[in-house]
């Protein structure tokens, strides 16, 4: 079998495939003895199947796992959270959590009288009443058994400082209040049994 | 030299008792079921891999990587409707040719393209007659230069070229998976293999013959990369 040299240009990357029966893939070689240019093709081909067919012909650019990894991890893993999102996160947690603490204790918080025979209000008025400094309940403004230089305050302070309603000016008012301190909600008004003074 | 990686010939793009398939399906098993972290195994042996790939269509580094993250992203987002027609490798590498492409057409790359891509390749390409470039030392490629001149003369093909070399003479891909990946037939593959070839050999012969047989062999004008 002989061949020329479109033959052989025709067929020589085949030949390099292995992809040649023997008679063509003989023949071939024994053109490349006597074809200088065709031998120089093969050569050429040779060297750049080799060239290229090199693992260090094409190294990765610097950084490229850590960008890979970097844009692929939230959809693999999910969204994570910036260390300073963390923060504030826990920051905003914490706080929640003191003044829920804090609310807790203050629904708690009964106030200490300032008798140990008054009872503490369980309705409050809708205005505001009268104490005197050193005294021990509150009253309407001008009730006639308050003594002394009094001022103003919301029953919500009276009571936090100890006052109990006197039983005597504030019965009417606080049997026809509807605020209910939250202690007693439900409950009947019990009259106090300590008076003012 | 290897021209044929035994491995990789099947009759579907699947290799049923290759044990590193059988593992890569049960890894992929395991993902679709919600290990998620595994995906980074999966795709570990091809990451480099899908770089070469876009970079030989993009010809950027930059945009090479925005390539390979976003084809990465769309495997694992699809991850679940992934059949097994093919072999894991061979769909991701049509996803990241895919997305190269996209990416490419997105900055109006098209435009620029080689004339050479008009072509019909079934026409006869003659290689240029040179003097020998008969050897290769073997640090060649260590020297950067080299190599920068090898990629630019790679480059310089036909995409159509450049895709098909890049598969089956970088990549190692088997004729029947390089096809399978680019949606092409096999003698369509063989026949831009050849020229690929053969144009790269004349590209380089000038330069790089030369310089190695120690004497300039380039013609006044004709240094590919000049």
């Amino acid at each position: 079998m002989v061949v020329n040299c479109e033959d052989v240009w025709r067929e020589i990357s085949n030949y390099f495939e292995g992809d040649l029966d023997p008679t063509l893939k003989r023949a071939l070689e024994e053109h490349f003895a006597q074809c200088s240019h065709c031998e120089s093709v093969r050569d050429g081909m040779r060297n750049v199947i080799e060239l290229y067919g090199d693992k260090t012909m094409f190294s990765l650019p610097a950084g490229f796992y850590p960008r890979l990894h970097g844009r692929l991890a939230d959809q693999v893993e999910g969204p994570r959270v910036s260390r300073r999102a963390w923060l504030v996160s826990v920051a905003v947690t914490g706080a929640l959590a003191a003044s829920a603490v804090f609310a807790t204790v203050l629904e708690g918080f009964v106030p200490q009288p300032r008798s140990e025979m008054s009872q503490p209000a369980r309705r409050l008025p809708q205005r505001l009443v009268a104490i005197v400094d050193g005294g021990k309940t509150f009253h309407a403004p001008g009730c006639p058994f308050m003594h002394g230089k009094n001022h103003m305050v919301t029953p919500e302070e009276a009571v936090r400082e100890g006052y109990a309603p006197c039983n005597r000016c504030m019965y009417e008012a606080l049997r026809s209040a509807g605020k209910v301190t939250p202690d007693f909600e439900g409950e009947e008004m019990v009259s106090n049994e300590s008076g003012g003074k | 030299m290897r021209y044929r990686d035994s491995s990789e010939v099947e009759v579907t793009g699947v290799a049923r008792s290759d044990p590193g398939h059988e593992y890569e399906v049960a890894l992929i098993g395991r993902i679709q079921r919600g290990e998620r972290e595994l995906f980074y195994e999966l795709i570990r042996p091809y990451e480099r891999r899908v770089f070469v790939i876009a970079f030989t269509i993009l010809r950027n580094e930059a945009d090479a990587q925005d390539a390979v993250q976003d084809a990465f992203l769309k495997a694992f987002k699809y991850l679940a409707q992934f059949r097994y027609e093919s072999r894991f490798s061979t769909w991701l590498i049509q996803v990241a040719i895919n997305e190269a492409r996209l990416r490419q057409r997105k900055s109006h790359l098209e435009i620029m393209r080689p004339i050479e891509d008009q072509e019909n390749e079934d026409g006869t390409y003659t290689p240029r007659d040179f003097a020998d470039w008969r050897e290769i030392p073997s640090e060649a490629l260590e020297r950067k230069e080299i190599r920068e001149k090898l990629v630019a003369a790679l480059g310089s093909l036909a995409q159509k070229y450049r895709e098909v070399f890049v598969l089956r003479d970088v990549e190692h891909m088997s004729i029947e998976n390089t096809a399978q990946a680019l949606g092409i037939s096999a003698g369509a593959v063989k026949t831009r293999l050849l020229r690929a070839r053969l144009m790269l050999r004349d590209l380089l012969a000038p330069g790089l013959g030369g310089i190695w047989a120690g004497h300039s062999q380039i013609p006044k004008g004709t240094n590919p990369w000049s």
